[in-house]
């Protein structure tokens, strides 16, 4: 009996030892730097092009032999996702990024600049807007993944009907057409704005802003929104005469989001409508629209007092602190970078299978020489005045690390407007003075 | 033995545990144990946050700031504006609930062939989720393909297509028109579940005294129904007062400010401004009053029972 009890209290010693000895041995391994560099490089997008992205991961692991952790979530919750991954010091290496956070990840160390890594920075072969919008405070942040602008398009069969020539080159031209249109009894709606709260709303705005010579902000970042001259005002009050006065453009524009726009579009029930300009390929699609081959661009409207100019936005790769720590995993991330956001095997591999894809655009500006994208192009636009528009976008002014709070505040105080509660000056007043407290609290 | 048993059952104070009360400690200590952790930690890491200003976009900076936050919600005429919305938004939730469920109630409560049916069919909203619930009404209320736009001008009530949750003057009622759809049919149940509950001796007394049907609806039907009534009303009240779902899918807080009730407010300032301190202080505040306003209908409604 004796004997047995012994052998019992050996093993559980010999056991609880080892266990100790195994769990101390894993703890210490799990701290050790060299683990640490052979851990995969961890990716995280939102979830768009989820197959296009996995095929191009597979090709760079197959040709590197770095292993890649790669995650997505929904662009909607997107940015608060990976807020909370960065307080909770989740392993993040690249991910992508939206010009609209930048300043916001940047002041608080979650990306880091990539000036010292020369392959991410060549911008010989990148878009002026682009560039701007990768860069804060003068040091750049990442590479491209795909950029776009905000496009003017209209329905050339239903200007055709209503014996219209050419389409509008000002506001007050769309404006014009537009009751023609309205008058004939050809659409209840000519114009198809998405002016819902959502995150297309500040693109929508900024192309109005833009083409009518004003600006949220100047470049000290002190608000001009409110300005009468140089401010967002002729864009806004065209907008409140269009629902208001004209009634050629729907009252429920408020409730609209941008894929409505598109829908509703695509039914040709309308003449004018922004979008962004990748739309443009779904909307001379036969199977997914009713005015396949009638969908035209034309250089966004100018204003009084304007130009053609529009909004363009950018998504790019940015790297994290933790990338940066280690050389090794350095190295890695920003050849996983140059892969996507550069070239892959001397070409520009990833932005053409999105374009293939899904009919993405890019900052890349050679590529509008490529004969397989104009011929990609060529089948439902005007290649060349899709680039001429492009080299006239320009990147967003109010993205600051106070953007988010403040685009709330504006984007309702702008739908006040266009609903008739609040005058253009107040609703514009508003805006500025949210963005003035919160300019003043960062 | 009678003494030995009541010397057992006698409560200890003071002393050292018996097997009986540390068997029951165990056998509930799993469930407190995760309790405290889902709801009784939470809730007090929650008070504890909104004392401090705490941002997650500005990591490191995080003072503590005492009651500032709750003085801030409370001097901000925006969140004023919001409480309006959500009072009026419950008090037409809960009066639409009350007397559709009611009306309800008093139908199922009757033998007619086809009853069954209709009760399995009534079901149908409550057991729908939330978000498909939303989904669904946006479909039938855009303005541009809505079925309720395509109904009403194939039934030539309109010339032509109505803007509807995109004008401000009715967007709290079509939101508070897809809240009632789905809470009638448990409140029906409730008042059904009451219903069944009064005596037949009753309503047969008051018809041998003479009392029509009006009458015995109001002076043996209805006072039978408080306590039922006041379940509705208390459970329907805080569901409509801290109702997000709707009006995160249908508005988007929109157009303008038209749907921006507290609960709202309280999604944009935690999760979109990610400004956690005075978003957990308006959470505080909504659960309070929440709490007080449960308590007044209560005690109101148990002092007239």
């Amino acid at each position: 009996m004796t004997t047995v009890t012994s052998i019992r209290a050996l093993n559980r010693r010999n056991f609880l030892k080892t266990a100790a000895v195994g769990l101390g041995a894993a703890s210490l391994a799990s701290r050790a730097g060299p683990a640490l560099a052979a851990e995969p490089i961890s990716f995280a997008t939102w979830s768009a092009a989820v197959d296009t992205v996995k095929s191009h991961l597979a090709a760079f692991e197959a040709k590197t032999g770095i292993k890649v952790a790669y995650s997505n979530s929904p662009w909607a919750q997107y940015r608060e996702t990976m807020i909370t991954k960065f307080i909770g010091k989740a392993p993040i290496d690249t991910l992508w990024v939206s010009d609209s956070w930048l300043p916001e990840w940047a002041e608080a160390g979650w990306i880091a600049p990539v000036d010292q890594y020369k392959s991410l920075t060549d911008n010989s072969d990148v878009d002026q807007f682009c560039i701007d919008s990768m860069t804060y405070k003068g040091k750049q942040y990442g590479n491209t993944y795909y950029s776009d602008y905000m496009a003017f398009i209209y329905n050339a069969e239903l200007l055709e009907k209503a014996g219209i020539k050419a389409p509008p080159e000002t506001w007050a031209e769309v404006a014009a057409q537009a009751k023609t249109i309205k008058d004939k009894g050809l659409a209840q709606w000519p114009v198809l704005f998405s002016m819902a709260q959502e995150s297309w709303l500040i693109e929508f705005m900024t192309a109005m802003v833009y083409s009518n010579g004003g600006r949220f902000a100047d470049d000290k970042g002190n608000a001009m929104m409110q300005e009468p001259a140089g401010g967002a005002a002729p864009a806004l009050r065209w907008l409140v005469d269009a629902v208001q006065k004209q009634q050629i453009l729907s009252p429920s524009c408020v409730e609209t989001g941008e894929l409505a726009v598109l829908k509703a579009f695509s039914s040709g029930e309308h003449a004018f409508a922004l979008t962004p300009k990748y739309r443009l390929r779904t909307l001379n699609d036969p199977a997914q629209s009713k005015i396949a081959g009638n969908a035209k661009i034309a250089l966004m409207p100018s204003g009084e007092k304007g130009s053609h100019a529009t909004v363009g936005w950018m998504r790019f790769y940015g790297m994290t602190p933790r990338a940066q720590a280690d050389a090794t995993r350095a190295a890695d991330t920003v050849k996983l970078m140059d892969w996507f956001g550069g070239k892959a095997d001397g070409e520009y591999t990833f932005q053409k299978m999105l374009f293939r894809d899904v009919g993405s655009g890019f900052g890349v500006k050679s590529l509008f020489s490529d004969p397989e994208i104009r011929a990609g192009y060529a089948s439902y636009g005007d290649v060349d005045l899709i680039g001429k528009q492009q080299s006239l976008a320009r990147k967003k002014d109010v993205v600051t690390p106070w953007f988010g709070e403040w685009n709330d505040v504006n984007g309702t105080a702008w739908q006040q407007a266009i609903m008739g509660k609040v005058t253009v000056e107040q609703a514009l007043n508003t805006s500025a003075a949210k963005w003035t407290e919160l300019k003043k609290q960062s | 033995m009678t003494t030995t048993v009541a010397a057992a059952a006698k409560p200890r104070l003071g002393g050292v545990p018996g097997y009986d009360e540390r068997s029951a400690f165990l056998l509930v200590a799993p469930l407190a144990v995760v309790l405290m952790a889902v709801a009784v930690f939470p809730i007090v890491y929650s008070f504890y946050i909104s004392l401090f200003t705490i941002k997650l976009t500005r990591p490191g900076r995080t003072p503590f700031v005492g009651l500032d936050n709750y003085i801030t919600v409370l001097s901000d005429p925006q969140f004023w504006y919001a409480v309006e919305r959500t009072a009026f938004f419950a008090v037409l939730c809960v009066s639409a609930i009350a007397v559709l469920a009611l009306l309800m109630a008093l139908l199922l409560n009757e033998e007619f062939p086809g009853r069954r049916v209709l009760s399995a069919l009534l079901l149908v909203p409550w057991a729908i989720p939330y978000v498909a619930n939303a989904l669904m009404w946006k479909w039938i209320y855009d303005s541009n393909y809505g079925a309720l736009n395509g109904l009403l001008y194939q039934l030539d009530f309109i010339n032509s297509y109505m803007v509807w949750l995109g004008d401000s003057d009715k967007t709290l009622a079509l939101i508070a028109n897809a809240f009632v759809w789905k809470e009638v049919p448990l409140a029906t149940i409730l008042l059904l579940v009451g219903l069944k509950t009064i005596p037949a001796d009753l309503h047969a007394a008051a018809k041998v005294d003479g009392a029509n049907a009006v009458s015995r609806f109001f002076h043996v039907t209805l006072p039978s129904l408080k306590s039922s009534f006041g379940l509705v009303v208390v459970y329907e009240t805080m569901m409509a007062i801290r109702h997000f779902d709707l009006f995160f899918i249908l508005t988007e807080g929109g157009p303008g400010d038209a749907s921006h009730v507290v609960a709202w407010r309280i999604y944009v300032e935690t999760f979109r401004n990610l400004s956690f301190g005075t978003g957990a202080a308006m959470a505080y505040l909504l659960a309070l009053a929440t709490l007080a306003l449960a308590y007044v209908i209560i005690r109101a409604l148990a002092r007239k029972i």
